[in-house]
């Protein structure tokens, strides 16, 4: 793998680089304390030390509302809707997200390939960014460290003078092509990027105790908290869920079919016309949500379909903690099938 | 797992063809039937027990069974209960009006295993709807299949759908249908009571009968003890459920229980198979 040295001095030209090659997409400021992927215009308003964005970039694959098609009442016809395809270059996207965008590709192109996500994700490149854990992040408890450079062209590891840049594909190699300045790598020691929230077993276990967590007490107990705003659906970089609407113009002659974001934790998420729904407490759905990231898609892949990058109990409104949530139901079952007492203060790493 | 994204064959998944409503009929207050003319004359290739995505601009998409036969070549046939805002105004279209459609979409009975077999059909209310194109399946094909017994409840007898198709599988000496309904009215002289009563009189050959069940969610529970009590295996029970439907695909999640997709591996269900999926009935 080549390697070389990026000085912080230099990002605002490497940036207007990628700029040459592609739509560059990259971490913005939002507001006082949050982050954004945005378009970049200007280099020097990127920032590349962020704890995390508000959003991943599934909103680029998956965009909070697209036009499936236009039509009209007049001769009942329509329209088919238009994706532009163009290049695009993710800049700074830390592991957990780019896994994110890996297991979105399985959900969209498994069973029917789906054109409009695939026409927004083919011609992408990703530029990622290594990243200090915060006290919300658990991404090593679900196989993803900080530097999983799986996904990536390039991987930017931070160091004291900026960052070493390493080259991961040949859409990486040529990525860089033209851009002479760069150093010759630095043999600096990568510091051991510690987790402080942590899963209280690794993820290849987790299969073993949602097998047997369906009664759990625990989906009732954050139902109490729960106030159903589906935050944590369209927070979560591997939701992908959407609704289906028919949208009029005033003329009530034309209009567009679109869909938009949906969320599991939503009231009317599985109910019918006539009044059934399939999923009508709380604790039901929250159930379901948080089995779809460790155990249905798990069960079929091998992976947990979470990434750990702590989204969800970040911006719940209730205080709700995934961790909390699974780490709960490893207690119960340690204690209820394993016969054990609960294991405190253990962690992934000891398991 | 990493997936050569630009090695992927993209399919158009959210388009519908326009066909044509060519002929309607109504059933009760409720529910109306409709023939269904696709671009050509195509017949939609499908198996008795799967549905279309039925779609009105400005209304939006809805899935409804198919409930004519994939015998019957050319156009196909719905039976629509108005619950809703699209099924309201689909109820308000007249012959020569276009629609959209997708599909056909899930799995179906598998028609080709129940071969030889005698086949029990229990239908609640407008369960009948896609029950009657594995009824009608298996009359076309008669000779295929053993037994057909039909059981058939609504709530009242004004709410019977297919009034001249009852008449005749009623007279049909190959067929054993019985009909009941949980309210009768003065004129009604067939059975009155739930579905369930029908079925401990009935005299069957067990590990060779095939049971479809159709109903709401209420009567699988009631049915399937029944079932039971007859001892019927569990491997000779299909079910076809109802769920929330946005794509038909596999992609949009509303119809989801535990690892299925209802619009996938569904709606027919093996009974085995349901067993294991929790929320499902």
């Amino acid at each position: 793998m080549k390697k070389y040295q990026l000085n912080n001095e230099q990002l605002p030209s490497f940036i207007d680089h990628l700029k040459k090659q592609g739509t560059v997409f990259a971490p913005h400021k939002k507001g006082d304390a949050s982050f954004s992927f945005k378009k970049v215009e200007d280099p020097n308003t990127v920032i590349l030390d962020y704890n995390r964005t508000l959003n991943s970039i599934k909103k680029y694959f998956l965009p909070p509302r697209e036009q499936l098609l236009s039509f009209s009442k007049r001769d009942n016809s329509f329209q088919k809707g238009f994706i532009e395809k163009e290049k695009k270059i993710f800049l700074g996207v830390h592991s957990y997200d780019m896994k994110a965008v890996l297991k979105l590709d399985y959900n969209f192109t498994q069973g029917n390939p789906e054109e409009n996500y695939l026409l927004h994700r083919k011609n992408s490149i990703f530029v990622g960014v290594s990243f200090t854990p915060d006290e919300f992040h658990f991404s090593q408890s679900v196989g993803i460290p900080v530097h999983n450079t799986e996904g990536f062209d390039i991987y930017l590891e931070k160091n004291t003078d900026g960052y070493t840049v390493k080259i991961i594909t040949e859409k990486g190699e040529k990525l860089i092509d033209g851009f002479d300045t760069l150093g010759k790598a630095k043999d600096i020691a990568t510091n051991y990027t510690q987790f402080k929230n942590k899963l209280k077993y690794n993820y290849n276990r987790l299969p073993e105790v949602f097998e047997q967590s369906w009664n759990a007490a625990v989906w009732e107990e954050i139902s109490k908290k729960c106030v159903g705003c589906g935050t944590c659906n369209l927070v979560c970089p591997t939701c992908y869920c959407f609704d289906v609407e028919d949208n009029l113009d005033l003329s009530l002659q034309t209009g567009t079919r679109d869909r938009s974001w949906d969320g599991c934790m939503l009231n009317s998420f599985a109910a019918v016309a006539g009044g059934e729904n399939f999923r009508k407490t709380l604790a039901e759905r929250q159930r379901h949500r948080v089995y779809r990231k460790f155990k249905y898609i798990s069960d079929i892949t091998g992976e947990p379909w979470c990434v750990g990058c702590g989204r969800c109990t970040a911006y719940c409104t209730a205080g709700i903690s995934i961790v909390e949530i699974v780490n709960q139901l490893c207690d119960i079952y340690e204690q209820k099938y394993l016969n054990r007492p609960a294991m405190a203060g253990l962690n992934a790493e000891r398991l | 797992m990493s997936i050569a994204i630009s090695e992927v064959k993209t399919q158009e998944l959210y388009y519908p063809e326009i066909a044509e409503i060519t002929a309607v009929k109504r059933f009760t207050d409720k529910e109306k039937w409709f023939d269904i003319k696709l671009p050509g004359g195509r017949s939609l290739g499908h198996r008795p027990g799967q549905f279309v995505q039925v779609s009105l601009f400005g209304a939006g998409e809805a899935p409804i069974s198919i409930t004519s036969s994939p015998t019957k070549k050319g156009n196909f046939e719905l039976c629509v209960r108005e619950v809703g805002m699209l099924t309201k105004l689909l109820h308000e279209l007249e012959v020569g009006s276009t629609i959209g459609i997708r599909g056909p979409f899930g799995k179906g009975f598998d028609v080709e295993s129940f071969k030889g077999k005698d086949i029990l059909i229990i239908g609640g209310g407008i369960g009948i709807v896609p029950l009657r194109s594995l009824i009608n399946y298996v009359i076309d094909n008669r000779n295929d299949y053993g037994r057909l017994i039909i059981l058939y409840g609504a709530k009242n007898p004004n709410e019977l759908l297919f009034p001249d198709e009852l008449k005749q599988w009623e007279k049909n000496k190959d067929i054993e249908y019985h009909v009941t309904v949980d309210q009768g009215t003065p004129e009604w002289k067939g059975n009155t009571g739930v579905i369930t009563t029908l079925i401990p009189g009935l005299d069957l050959d067990l590990p060779n009968t095939i049971t479809a069940v159709v109903g709401p969610p209420i009567m699988y529970k009631f049915v399937l003890m029944s079932l039971k009590t007859k001892r019927i295996p569990d491997e000779n029970i299909y079910l076809s459920l109802e769920r929330r439907m946005k794509c038909g695909v596999g992609k949009c999640g509303h119809c989801q229980i535990n690892h299925s997709y209802v619009c996938q591996d569904g709606p027919v269900y093996h009974y085995p198979e349901l067993k294991n999926l929790q929320e499902a009935i």
